[in-house]
């Protein structure tokens, strides 16, 4: 018997075997996956991030539990799309170009993912023409996120926001700034729309941005 | 009780450091000078200055204010080219006791910085944790792949700086967070250091890690209350001082010690390498929740 409540336990505890498995049954029971994702998973994930908030989590719970998120979204997301369902909003995501660190900016797609973005991640030293070409391909109201860990590689998140104005998507897009050495002073700098300093964080950024 | 053979690149004054950031900020010379003085006489080897994304002017005044109150070497840390020719213009080796300073880092992507060995003969940390394929800019994956990143990069150094030698040779081979480490870093890095360890070519090297990057993100105490950083960090300097670590760049107020093969942090770590990936991630969370 289909318990979908365990799916949610099984996602805060970061039980990803559990996760499929509550998951597959919810599904075979016929529940609507929509009303697993938006009841059962997200929620989930809320509340893995609202304990990290209060430093009751850390960043391997962040990372178990978005591992048991993923799988669970794996089994739903044939259905999620034949239904039509639509994701909270489009995240392109990438360390931008000359840094080769991701250990954050795959938490924060994690994260994301988890919290239901429909995510593409461009991956690591990524030129701006790449993040434009990918803005462009997720149309308006798409979220940009740019990672940097060096204070030498931050700058080129200016020349991306840069290239964005130069192809006319700057107004359509919202862009979200982070990495260690980025602070919110310098996303206003640079002209961003948001800054986090954190994954959990990046998550209710994104979520003010697009209105959901 | 210091750890014998492990010298201690003083981490304070790193723009990084949100109190340091704030001295920055407010043109707190005295808090710095402070900051120094205090790495100093706690045992630091070498005193790190990380100005972050300030001018060149900035950091050579760094550099002077930081030298009037120590006879300790500077470590110059940025990857920014001006900043490094700055920090090494201002750095007076007279005033430490004629000691170089070491400049942090050069990898294989930066190696124009060897560019500055004519304004100043310098120490260079060598970062080998990336390397270059087909033209474009990777992270080392795989030990062979920082093992060849040290090899090329040792040689550059060489040809490049004369009167180098590979005893004023540093190593960082990277390391990452272990409450991240969902790819088998910790293994690179461990093998890696095995490689370059046991091949002649690199005899009387140094290695160093900036240690408080292994245990970022991680929560301060276990269940039972006892600390997690210190027993952990102390497990890595366990696990690597015998394959060459010899140098960190770390606090002088943390206690490092050798651990004992059945210290439960000893027990985590050598579990982790046995069990990369996820598991590890688990295993981590496991040494920090249970008692």
């Amino acid at each position: 018997m289909a318990k979908p409540e365990e799916l949610y336990d099984a996602i805060l505890t970061g039980n990803a075997k559990m996760a499929e498995e509550a998951a597959q049954a919810a599904l075979d029971a016929n529940i609507d996956p929509n009303e697993l994702l938006t009841k059962y998973m997200i929620p989930a994930m809320d509340e893995v991030g609202r304990r990290f908030e209060c430093n009751e989590y850390f960043v391997p719970e962040l990372l178990i539990a978005a591992r048991a998120m993923k799988k669970a979204l794996e089994l739903l997301t044939p259905r999620l799309a034949a239904a039509g369902a639509k994701a909270a909003g489009r995240v392109v995501i990438g360390t931008v170009q000359g840094d080769l660190h991701d250990i954050g900016k795959n938490l924060v797609a994690s994260m994301l993912e988890g919290g239901g973005f429909e995510v593409t991640d461009l991956g690591i030293d990524v030129p701006p023409e790449r993040f434009v070409e990918a803005a462009r391909e997720k149309g308006d109201g798409a979220i940009v996120a740019m990672s940097a860990l060096l204070t030498t590689t931050m700058t080129m998140m200016k020349k991306v926001i840069q290239a964005l104005e130069e192809a006319g998507l700057r107004s359509k897009v919202k862009v979200i700034v982070g990495g260690a050495p980025v602070t919110q002073q310098y996303a206003e700098q640079i002209g961003a729309d948001g800054y986090s300093d954190n994954a959990s964080g990046a998550v209710a950024l994104a979520r003010r941005l697009v209105g959901a | 009780m210091p750890i014998e053979g492990l010298s201690i690149i003083g981490e304070s004054i790193n723009d990084s450091v949100p109190s340091t950031h704030q001295m920055f900020e407010a043109g707190d010379w005295d808090g710095i000078m402070e900051l120094a003085r205090t790495q100093d006489a706690g045992g630091a080897a070498y005193i790190d200055v990380n100005v972050g994304m300030r001018t060149a002017d900035f950091m050579a005044e760094a550099v002077r204010r930081i030298q009037q109150v120590t006879r300790k070497p500077l470590a110059i840390d940025t990857p920014d080219q001006d900043l490094a020719r700055a920090g090494l213009e201002a750095y007076d080796p007279a005033k430490a006791d004629g000691q170089p300073p070491i400049l942090n880092s050069i990898s294989p992507l930066r190696t124009r910085m060897f560019d500055l060995w004519a304004i100043q003969p310098f120490r260079p940390i060598l970062l080998v944790s990336e390397h270059e394929v087909d033209g474009r800019a990777q992270p080392c994956r795989t030990p062979e792949e920082t093992y060849r990143a040290a090899q090329c990069l040792l040689r550059e150094a060489l040809r490049r700086c004369p009167g180098l030698g590979n005893q004023d040779c540093i190593f960082d081979p990277g390391i990452a967070p272990i409450g991240s480490d969902v790819e088998g870093n910790l293994v690179r890095l461990i093998r890696a250091m095995e490689m370059i360890h046991n091949d002649p070519e690199f005899a009387g090297v140094h290695f160093s890690v900036g240690l408080s990057n292994f245990t970022v993100m991680l929560p301060s105490r276990r269940a039972d209350g006892s600390p997690v950083k210190g027993p952990l960090e102390s497990a890595f300097i366990t696990k690597a001082k015998p394959l060459g670590l010899d140098m960190i760049v770390g606090s002088v107020k943390r206690r490092y010690e050798l651990l004992p093969p059945e210290h439960p942090a000893m027990q985590c770590l050598e579990d982790c390498l046995q069990r990369p990936g996820f598991d590890a991630l688990m295993r981590v969370r496991q040494f920090y929740t249970e008692s």
